[in-house]
């Protein structure tokens, strides 16, 4: 089968023909879903070579798992599935350096204001970098599943029924996961709206 | 972005969660058209809306980054799923010729070899402990009387330690019976 033909199956062929040993239609998958898995993982992380290596490590794991992947829900949601866990359980592992790495962050942060206070009055973009920090240090204070139902609606466009078969919960949860979230991304981020 | 100085204004509580799913496009058509009623009269769900308007699509915007970066990902990808693989075959080269019927088949002869074996040489087995028992010298063996008096002395030290166990001592003219 030419690379062109194979860029046309749907996830549901290339599966089928990975668990018939085709292992190399695998790759068709890697190029639709890498830019997916990588800024999942990025969200996460924010550091663009942990965010390559778990992504990859989940792109690994689907393949050595492939066979066990039975078709019960779309092959997207079982990939995000394991993405989704892959960066849990490395949050969980990293929770302590994430909020070190916060709180230089925010230290940081609070110089280059009073710098900004004593010279001119801050750029568009400067406050556009400290919206954009106070966002990411709001999503990483958040619980987990909290943080992880608004990645994956906000940032990967995911529909709700799609997150609650990911996170393995129901729609009405990942609806109130979802409206925490952005309650609490609103009240921290009001002076910048 | 601008920075605002007024106080942050909450939606209705019964329909804050509602302009979350309607901001996303989610709920039911119902749903919809309830929060878009309440919007034409209440200005602090509008105002809510127009925050989630303003604020949430700027967090999902990605780094953009090079095509480079996308090319090597997937060189490296290839590399990766290459090796893993490569890793498998390794493990099936061991395991493949052994079909599913055959590995129950397999243990199965393996703990019936064993359980013959344990069978045949019962009673040819020491135990290493056994070993560790003092071997009588030759020259009390060949001596039949001096035999006698070094089985006696062991009887000797077994019932006193039998009776250090019980915490009872038998006086020297107490074992004599009437």
């Amino acid at each position: 089968m030419n690379q062109t033909a194979q860029q046309d199956l749907r996830d549901e062929e290339i599966v089928a023909l990975c668990q018939q040993g085709q292992r190399e239609v695998f790759e068709v998958l890697v190029r639709k879903y890498m830019e997916k898995a990588f800024r999942i993982a990025f969200d996460f992380t924010h550091d663009t070579e942990e965010a390559k290596d778990l992504s990859q490590e989940a792109f690994l794991r689907a393949f050595s798992r492939i066979k066990q992947f039975d078709g019960r829900s779309s092959f997207y949601t079982w990939f995000y599935r394991l993405v989704v866990n892959i960066c849990l359980d490395h949050t969980r592992r990293k929770g302590r350096v994430i909020w070190e790495r916060l709180e230089k962050e925010k230290e940081g942060a609070m110089e280059t204001v009073e710098l900004a206070d004593g010279s001119s009055l801050p750029d568009e973009e400067a406050i556009a970098g400290e919206a954009k920090r106070r966002a990411d240090q709001t999503l990483e204070a958040m619980p987990n599943k909290q943080r992880t139902a608004f990645l994956l609606r906000n940032h990967q466009g995911l529909s709700i029924p799609d997150i609650a078969k990911v996170m393995k919960t129901t729609e009405g949860t990942v609806r109130v996961y979802l409206h925490r979230a952005v309650a609490a991304l609103r009240q921290s981020l009001m002076e910048f709206v | 972005m601008k920075e605002r100085s007024d106080t942050l204004r909450t939606a209705c509580k019964d329909f804050e969660e509602d302009l979350v799913l309607y901001y996303y496009g989610d709920g039911s058509e119902n749903e919809r058209i309830r929060v878009q009623d309440h919007l034409q009269t209440c200005s602090s769900c509008r105002e809510f809306l127009e925050d989630l308007r303003k604020l949430l699509p700027q967090m999902a915007k990605p780094n953009e980054l090079p095509s480079e970066f996308w090319d090597n990902y997937y060189d490296e990808m290839v590399q990766k799923l290459a090796a893993h693989e490569e890793h498998q075959a390794w493990w099936k080269s061991w395991f493949v010729p052994m079909r599913t019927w055959m590995m129950p088949a397999f243990g199965t002869a393996v703990v019936a070899a064993l359980a013959i074996g344990l069978v045949i040489s019962r009673g040819h087995w020491h135990y290493p402990f056994s070993q560790t028992q003092e071997q009588i010298p030759q020259e009390i063996l060949t001596d039949t009387n001096q035999l006698e008096f070094f089985k006696s002395m062991d009887m000797l030290e077994t019932l006193s330690s039998l009776e250090g166990q019980d915490g009872t001592k038998v006086q020297p003219g107490n074992n004599q019976h009437g």
